[in-house]
């Protein structure tokens, strides 16, 4: 039987850090918008099993990465037109910084952005990280200092203490 | 001015907070209905499977004097095969296109118990066709705020039956066309959604608005010359279309007459709610392709059904 009022608690205190998440890896508002709430679809079909998850959120992103895994792999062909023409308009004018981010996020691979995303956003340690992936504590270290330098790279204005962070060692 | 990474994320999520997903028991109730449909439709499909099956081994199999019954048709479970189980997350649902399952396709009088009418809310990128191959000029297409239509005597095409509407342009190349060479014409591609029942009075009030323009002045206090408009009979697109051209006389870059006539081809296509219009807009002059934009126009539609599912 499904709990519709923990699931509307659970959307609620959820929806905001997942839409950064999704904003993150995904590089285009409204597409992250549709991504999430087919996420949150697809977690109240199973809320009955997964209210009782330990850790409902990861499993949200999970979907919302394999889901914006699925998008880009269908939009690659277009990725390198893209570099070229620029983000297509949000409804509203964003946060020029946030444009930069995820202008230069595009050209990033899948998997690097997530870690990313996951240590920005989350301030994940890259143990917690590499669980959540499933992947080996060195795979997201790699991923991490290569996303950054190709991050610096196409952001001429980023510190380059940023790069030299304990924090991935 | 250097900035640091953990800043341009904060950017990043603030932009996020500043947009609203929605109401949680509005998802839980769309997700109900997606799910309801869903299952009805493969209990739907099963039926007429075994329904096929009854009437096939009845036209091949010789007539006995008493057809045994069907068994009785199997259901389909509407829950969907969880995996979250488990200590790690895993989500049982591949990752596959993300979004709807609801379809936008208009009734047919006559026909048997009339589908409930679902009108999707959203355009996903996937709803816009991709160019073939031969056509791309690896130029991406950009989504901007540019008109669907072009103007025809002022007639205003109303826009309050609009629920959402996605304009992008694409530039393409003709097969012939060697790489490396300019494109040799763009569309502004639209797609728009609309309440349901009445995306056929837009494509009724567009065929009266090229009718009752023949022929227009062209737009700008400073352009001399004027347009004429004509429909041309169409058909075999989506559940109907709308085409029509706008001619004048041919001007190169510079402004000056080259004594050919510049022909531009718009089509619009209804499918259910949704209507996608490609108004063919050239390249430094050139004029459509008939067999261009046709080929386009099918990809536009397929496109669309496939989204509508």
């Amino acid at each position: 039987m499904r709990d519709g009022q923990s699931f509307d608690d659970f959307y609620r205190s959820t929806t905001r850090r997942m839409m950064r998440y999704g904003y993150a890896v995904v590089g285009d508002y409204n597409e992250a918008q549709d991504l999430v709430q087919e996420a949150y679809a697809r977690a109240w079909r199973q809320w009955g099993r997964l209210s009782a998850h330990p850790a409902p959120e990861a499993w949200l992103r999970l979907v919302v990465s394999r889901l914006a895994t699925d998008r880009w792999r269908r939009l690659r062909g277009l990725r390198g037109a893209l570099r070229l023409a620029g983000a297509p308009p949000s409804v509203s004018p964003p946060n020029e910084d946030s444009v930069l981010l995820v202008q230069a996020l595009r050209q990033v691979p899948a998997t690097h952005r997530r870690a990313l995303a996951l240590h920005y956003l989350f301030d994940m340690p890259v143990e917690e990280i590499a669980v959540e992936i499933g992947v080996p504590v060195g795979t997201v270290k790699s991923w991490l200092s290569r996303g950054r330098a190709r991050l610096a790279a196409l952001l001429p204005d980023l510190a380059v203490v940023e790069l030299e962070a304990t924090d991935v060692a | 001015m250097s900035r640091e990474l953990s800043e341009l994320y904060r950017s990043l999520a603030a932009d996020a907070d500043a947009r609203d997903l929605g109401l949680p028991d509005v998802l839980r109730h769309q997700a109900d209905r997606r799910a309801r449909l869903r299952a009805a439709g493969g209990t739907l499909a099963v039926g007429l499977v075994v329904v096929g099956v009854v009437i096939g081994s009845q036209v091949v199999a010789p007539p006995s004097a008493s057809v045994p019954a069907p068994a009785a048709t199997p259901t389909l479970s509407a829950s969907p095969s969880p995996s979250a189980t488990g200590g790690s997350p895993s989500p049982s649902v591949p990752p596959t296109t993300p979004g709807r399952t609801q379809s936008a396709t208009a009734t047919s009088p006559g026909t048997g118990a009339p589908q409930p009418p679902r009108t999707p809310t959203r355009i996903p990128d996937r709803a816009f066709f991709t160019l073939a191959p031969s056509n791309d000029k690896g130029i991406a297409p950009v989504f901007q705020d540019v008109a669907a239509l072009p103007g025809l005597c002022g007639a205003r095409i109303p826009s309050e039956a609009v629920v959402h509407r996605r304009t992008r342009v694409l530039i393409y190349k003709l097969p012939q066309t060697p790489k490396g060479y300019v494109p040799d014409g763009s569309y502004a591609h639209s797609i728009t959604i609309y309440r349901a029942g009445r995306a056929d009075d837009v494509l009724r009030e567009l065929r009266q608005a090229v009718r009752d323009c023949p022929v227009q002045k062209l737009p700008g206090d400073d352009t001399p010359g004027e347009s004429r408009q004509r429909l041309i009979p169409d058909s075999g697109f989506g559940d109907e279309s709308v085409l029509f051209e706008m001619r004048r006389a041919g001007q190169d870059v510079n402004g000056d007459p080259t004594g050919m006539e510049d022909v531009r081809l718009i089509r619009a296509i209804r499918v259910g709610d949704v209507v996608t219009i490609l108004w063919e807009q050239g390249w430094e002059g050139t004029s459509s392709q008939r067999a261009q934009v046709d080929a386009d126009s099918r990809r536009a539609a397929a496109a669309i059904k496939v989204w509508l599912g």
